[in-house]
């Protein structure tokens, strides 16, 4: 909203530098916490590294984990790169994963493929207008669509948490969560026990389609230059107001893809907080990925990996705690940090004084 | 009710009186959720363990410095993404507390402090026979009186100081300040550090006045507070204005929850519902005053 230095809005982009050493750095982090945190700390260090691998079922869950990342993790890339930051992902992945399982649930008698294409393509769309939205006022009054996202998903959040937890309530349940949905809308398990379905596919699928809209298509390359540089992009004739709203509407669609897939594939209902801040993780997947499709599926198997240790490694703690949210913050920080390149590289411009 | 809107508007006041010195020097401090989550958590802890709210308050205003010491390292001096460390902070607080708090006291729950003093209150008993008035002006927390002081204090060193005016000319136009020699960076960091000492004391206001410590106790504080500085015209005034107007409308909220029957957990997601459309109103009327000068300017 108000004059900001050019610097500071330019789209996020890291370098490899910085993302190993954030990565380092959140390991090294991790395993202070662990040593400090557990009464026996080479088990909880070896259920971190060895943990993910000890089982099918912990495998399974892993690569299942990793693919919703992917998805949502293209999501938030996609905005990036166009130079505009969807903030409410979590939320919207909240929202939209409600919203496929009352599709689900109310139309449980429809043939398979249609209940799961109508489930999957409400939420797509239902996370599209969300974060679309805030695309569409960045366009017609430049308010800023990093808060109104996240705000407008803080503001929902709590309805939809009341919906689960109140009407719409599994009784029978002792979790807070709603009717599972019926089963031939599941989608199909790969590795039972584990939740590993189907939705893996489709995010591997996806990455390489979103590469292909952004390298290969002159719409992605538009998207690329408006996210480079606005004015260049308006001075080149691309319809920048497009870009703004567009990549803001699929990155919210990708996030409800995301919601979706997790109910019908890994949930089978809408559990109240289903998301465990997947949808922050995503941002974290992204810039690990340095928004670019393909290198997001390493990015969100590495991050997936430490996350599953570190659920691993809880059991070997004396008290649980939000690892992957301290995770994060190492990552945040460090990962767009460019701590030894100024001094590498010969300063070929005036050294930039904003942010 | 007017009462409650002084009390509910000051932490938000205090927090975006701060976020204004980093928004005058160019900076979106979107940390200031997380700073006054530190704030508050810090504050009550050193208060109990001194057992003196002063040194509580000052605690948390510390509290909020630090973190925003270590905000301002990443993200000026490493010139790392502002809103990816700004999230960063936000992240830090909401998981490094839980675990501070399980390490310490072995829950990451509720800690109730039933030893600390009631926030002392000035000017009771004092009236001015206009009942309105009385509850807008008199017998509040300390706090309040000490985030309209601030107020003053802020106006004052952004206007009538030569730091103030370099502050703000680094945000209005950041050349000139630079060719006139003045170390941008410098003037950045020490902004984004003011801002976390404001937070941190707004927090520490949060939590000292309830005398409990709750998750997540910020409440969403942070983005309104943000949102307060453009309402209030990014001037202390204004914002004083923009975050009384915040205090109300919670206020009234609460009021009507009874009346009109809504759940209280829906009822959590109102701040932040208030504040988004206050947020695009704001930037549409803004947007179409623009307009309307642009089509003067051409006319003459």
């Amino acid at each position: 909203m108000a004059e900001k230095p050019a610097a500071s809005r330019t789209p996020v982009r890291s370098r490899t530098p910085g993302t190993v050493i954030a990565l380092l750095a959140a390991l090294l982090v991790t395993v202070v916490l662990l040593v400090a945190g557990s009464p026996s700390p080479l088990r909880a260090l070896r259920a971190f590294f060895g943990g993910p691998f000890s089982n099918i079922y912990y495998l399974g869950n892993m690569l299942d984990g990793a693919g919703l990342l992917l998805i949502a993790g293209l999501g938030v890339g996609l905005a990036f790169r166009a130079g505009v930051f969807n903030l409410g992902g979590d939320g919207q992945i909240y929202i939209s994963g409600l919203v496929a399982a009352i599709v689900c649930l109310a139309i449980p008698e429809a043939p398979a493929a249609a209940g799961i294409v109508l489930a999957t393509g409400s939420a797509v769309l239902v996370g599209a207008l969300l974060a679309g939205v805030c695309g569409l006022f960045k366009y017609l009054w430049d308010t800023d669509e990093l808060i109104t996202s996240f705000l407008i998903s803080a503001a929902l959040v709590p309805t939809v948490s009341f919906l689960i937890a109140g009407p719409l309530r599994n009784q029978q349940s002792n979790l807070l969560t709603t009717v599972r949905i019926a089963e031939r809308f599941r989608l199909l398990r790969i590795l039972p026990p584990s939740n590993l379905n189907l939705a893996l596919f489709a995010a591997l699928l996806l990455a390489p389609a979103a590469y292909f809209l952004l390298y290969h298509t002159v719409r992605g390359y538009e998207l690329r230059i408006t996210g480079l540089n606005r004015e260049f992009a308006r001075y080149g004739g691309i319809a920048v107001g497009a870009y703004t709203v567009v990549p803001m509407a699929i990155s919210g669609g990708l996030h409800g893809l995301t919601g979706a897939f997790a109910v019908l594939g890994t949930h089978h209902a809408a559990i109240e907080g289903f998301t465990f801040g997947l949808g922050w993780n995503a941002i974290a997947v992204a810039l690990i990925g340095r928004n670019h499709p393909l290198l997001l599926v390493p990015a969100a198997l590495v991050f997936a990996y430490m996350e599953a240790g570190s659920k691993a490694a809880m059991l070997h703690t004396e008290f649980s705690f939000e690892l992957a949210s301290i995770i994060q913050a190492v990552i945040f920080f460090m990962i767009t940090a460019q701590v030894a390149l100024p001094r590498l590289r010969p300063r070929l411009r005036r050294p930039e004084t904003a942010a | 009710m007017i009462f409650n809107a002084v009390e509910i508007m000051t932490p938000i006041l205090l927090a975006a009186l701060g976020g204004l010195f980093a928004e005058r020097a160019g900076v979106l401090n979107i940390a200031l959720e997380g700073l006054i989550l530190t704030g508050a958590f810090a504050g009550i802890l050193i208060a109990a363990a001194t057992a003196s709210l002063l040194v509580g308050m000052l605690a948390g205003a510390a509290a909020g410095g630090l973190l925003a010491v270590v905000f301002a390292f990443f993200s000026i001096r490493l010139r790392a993404n502002i809103f990816i460390t700004g999230l960063a902070v936000n992240l830090l607080a909401a998981g490094g507390i839980p675990f501070v708090s399980t390490w310490m006291f072995g829950t990451k729950g509720v800690l109730r402090f039933p030893q600390l003093q009631r926030m002392p209150r000035l000017l009771e008993g004092v009236t001015s026979g206009i009942n309105a008035v009385d509850s807008l002006l008199f017998g509040h927390s300390v706090t309040v009186y000490l985030a309209w002081l601030l107020t003053a204090l802020a106006f004052v060193v952004l206007y009538r100081t030569p730091f103030g005016l370099r502050l703000r000319a680094l945000g209005a136009r950041e050349e000139s300040v630079v060719l006139a020699g003045v170390d941008a960076t410098a003037y950045r960091r020490l902004a984004i550090v003011i801002s976390g000492i404001a937070a941190g004391l707004g927090g520490a206001a949060i939590s000292l006045r309830l005398g409990v410590y709750l998750p997540n106790i910020s409440a969403g504080r942070g983005w309104i507070a943000l949102v307060a500085i453009y309402l209030g015209y990014r001037h202390p005034f204004g914002i004083l204005m923009a975050a009384l107007l915040f205090g109300f409308t919670e206020s009234l909220a609460g009021a009507a929850q009874g009346l009109l029957a809504i759940p209280g957990t829906v009822l959590l997601g109102l701040p932040y519902a208030i504040t988004v459309v206050a947020m695009i109103v704001y930037s549409a009327l803004r947007a179409r005053g623009r307009r309307h000068r642009r089509l003067i300017d051409s006319h003459f």
